[in-house]
C-alpha cells in the first residue's frame, strides 16, 4: 500500500479546484482527461455543510461549512459524470466531462 | 426541499432499518430477547453525535481523507462483528441443542453484544451524516419546517420498509426464514467490506481499477428499486473489480463460518 501511495505521489496527480458558494458549484462543469486519476479539491465557502455525491462516479463525502476537502476520482472512460450536493440538490448540480 | 429531505433521510435510515429487521427476525427465531436493540440505538446515537461534532477535524486527518478512512474502518468492523454474530447464532440456535441442554450463557451474551455493536456502528455512520444535514438547516434557520417534515416522512418510510421486511421474513415457512436471514446478513457483511474498499479508493489508498460492468441503463442506482437493492444487498451500477472481489470474498468468508459452525454443531461438538 505504501508503494502504491508513493507511486501516486510521483505521478503528479492533476488537481482541480471546485468551490461551493450559495449552494452552487463553481465551476459547475469541469473537464478532465480520460484514463487519468484526478484530485478534486473542494472548498466550501458556505457556513453550512454539504455532501458531494455522484452515483456515476461512485463518490460520496460530507464537507463541513467553511472548510475544504479532497476527493480522488478516475481513471475514467470518456463521458459525462454528473455530481450534486446532496444537502441542496435543488441548486448544487455539476458535471465532470471526461474527454 | 421537502422531497429532497424525504429521499436523503430515507437513504440514511434504510440500511440501519433493514439490518435491525433481519436481526429482530433472527432473535425471534432463536427465541432470544431483543435487548441488543436499545443498546445499539443508544450507542449509535451517542457515537453519531460525537462523530458529527468532530467531523471537521476527522476530515483533515491523513491529508483530508480522514473521513474515508474512519468510515472504511467502521464498515469493515461491521463485517467482522457479523462474523462473531454468526458464530454466536449457530451456537445459540435451539435446533442444535437437545431440549434438556440449556443454552450456554456466554453464547447468548456474544449474540446480544455483537448484534448491539453491529447496530451501533451502522447508525454511527449514517446517523452522523443525518445530524450534519439537519444541523446545517438549524444553523440557517430557513426552510427548517419543510426539512423537518420531509425528514419525518423519510424516517417513517424507512421504518415501514424495515417492518415489511421483518414480517416478510417471519412469514416464510419452515427453515426458509432463518436461511433468508443468514443469507441477507452474509450479503450485508460482503457489502460493508465492498463499501470499505470503495472509500479507500476514494481516498487514493487503494488503486481504482475502473468499473467491471455498467448496469446503470438497466437499473439506475438512484431509482427506487436501485436504492432499495443498494440498502439491502449493496447494489452498484458501476462497481470496480476491487469492490466485486471484496464483496464476494466477504460473503463467502461469512458463509464459510456459518457452514463450519453448522458442521460442528451437527457433530455435537458445541455441546462439549
Amino acid at each position: 500500500m505504501l508503494a502504491l501511495r508513493a507511486n501516486s505521489l510521483f505521478a503528479a496527480t492533476p488537481v482541480i479546484e471546485i468551490e461551493i458558494k450559495d449552494h452552487l458549484f463553481y465551476p459547475a462543469e469541469i473537464v478532465v482527461p480520460a484514463n487519468t486519476k484526478v484530485k478534486l479539491l473542494i472548498i466550501n465557502q458556505d457556513p453550512t455543510p454539504e455532501e458531494f455525491e455522484s452515483y456515476e462516479l461512485n463518490r460520496e463525502k460530507v464537507i463541513n461549512g467553511s472548510s475544504k476537502t479532497v476527493i480522488f476520482i478516475g481513471p475514467l472512460r470518456a463521458g459525462k459524470y454528473p455530481f450534486f450536493g446532496e444537502f441542496h440538490p435543488g441548486t448544487a448540480q455539476g458535471m465532470v466531462l471526461v474527454e | 426541499m421537502l422531497l429532497s429531505s424525504v429521499i436523503l433521510v430515507l437513504q440514511e435510515t434504510l440500511e440501519a432499518a433493514l439490518l435491525i429487521s433481519v436481526l429482530m427476525a433472527v432473535s425471534h427465531q432463536l427465541k432470544q430477547r431483543i435487548a441488543w436493540l436499545p443498546w445499539g440505538l443508544c450507542g449509535g446515537a451517542i457515537l453519531a453525535s460525537l462523530y458529527s461534532a468532530n467531523m471537521q477535524s476527522v476530515s483533515e486527518w491523513f491529508d483530508y481523507v480522514g473521513q474515508e478512512v474512519v468510515n472504511a474502518l467502521l464498515q469493515a468492523s461491521i463485517s467482522v462483528t457479523i462474523i462473531f454474530l454468526f458464530w454466536a447464532i449457530f451456537r445459540t440456535r435451539p435446533a442444535v441443542h437437545p431440549a434438556s441442554e440449556p443454552i450456554k450463557e456466554h453464547y447468548v451474551f456474544l449474540f446480544q453484544l455483537s448484534a448491539a455493536i453491529a447496530v451501533t456502528l451502522t447508525i454511527t455512520r449514517e446517523g452522523s451524516e443525518l445530524l450534519m444535514y439537519l444541523g446545517g438547516f438549524i444553523q440557517q434557520g430557513d426552510k427548517l419546517q419543510a426539512i423537518l417534515t420531509g425528514s419525518g416522512i423519510g424516517f417513517s418510510i424507512g421504518i415501514s420498509v424495515g417492518f415489511l421486511l421483518y414480517y416478510g421474513l417471519m412469514g416464510l415457512p419452515g427453515h426458509w426464514g432463518f436461511t433468508s436471514c443468514v443469507l441477507l446478513m452474509s450479503l450485508f457483511a460482503g457489502n460493508m467490506l465492498s463499501q470499505a474498499t470503495l472509500l479507500l479508493t476514494q481516498a487514493d489508498w487503494l488503486p481504482s481499477g475502473g468499473s467491471l460492468w455498467d448496469t446503470s441503463a438497466w437499473l439506475p442506482e438512484h431509482s427506487i428499486s436501485g436504492q432499495l437493492l443498494y440498502a439491502l444487498i449493496g447494489y452498484e451500477a458501476t462497481p470496480s473489480w476491487i469492490q466485486v472481489v471484496s464483496y464476494l470474498a466477504g460473503t463467502a468468508l461469512i458463509l464459510a463460518v456459518a457452514f463450519k459452525a453448522k458442521y460442528w454443531a451437527n457433530r455435537g461438538l458445541f455441546l462439549k
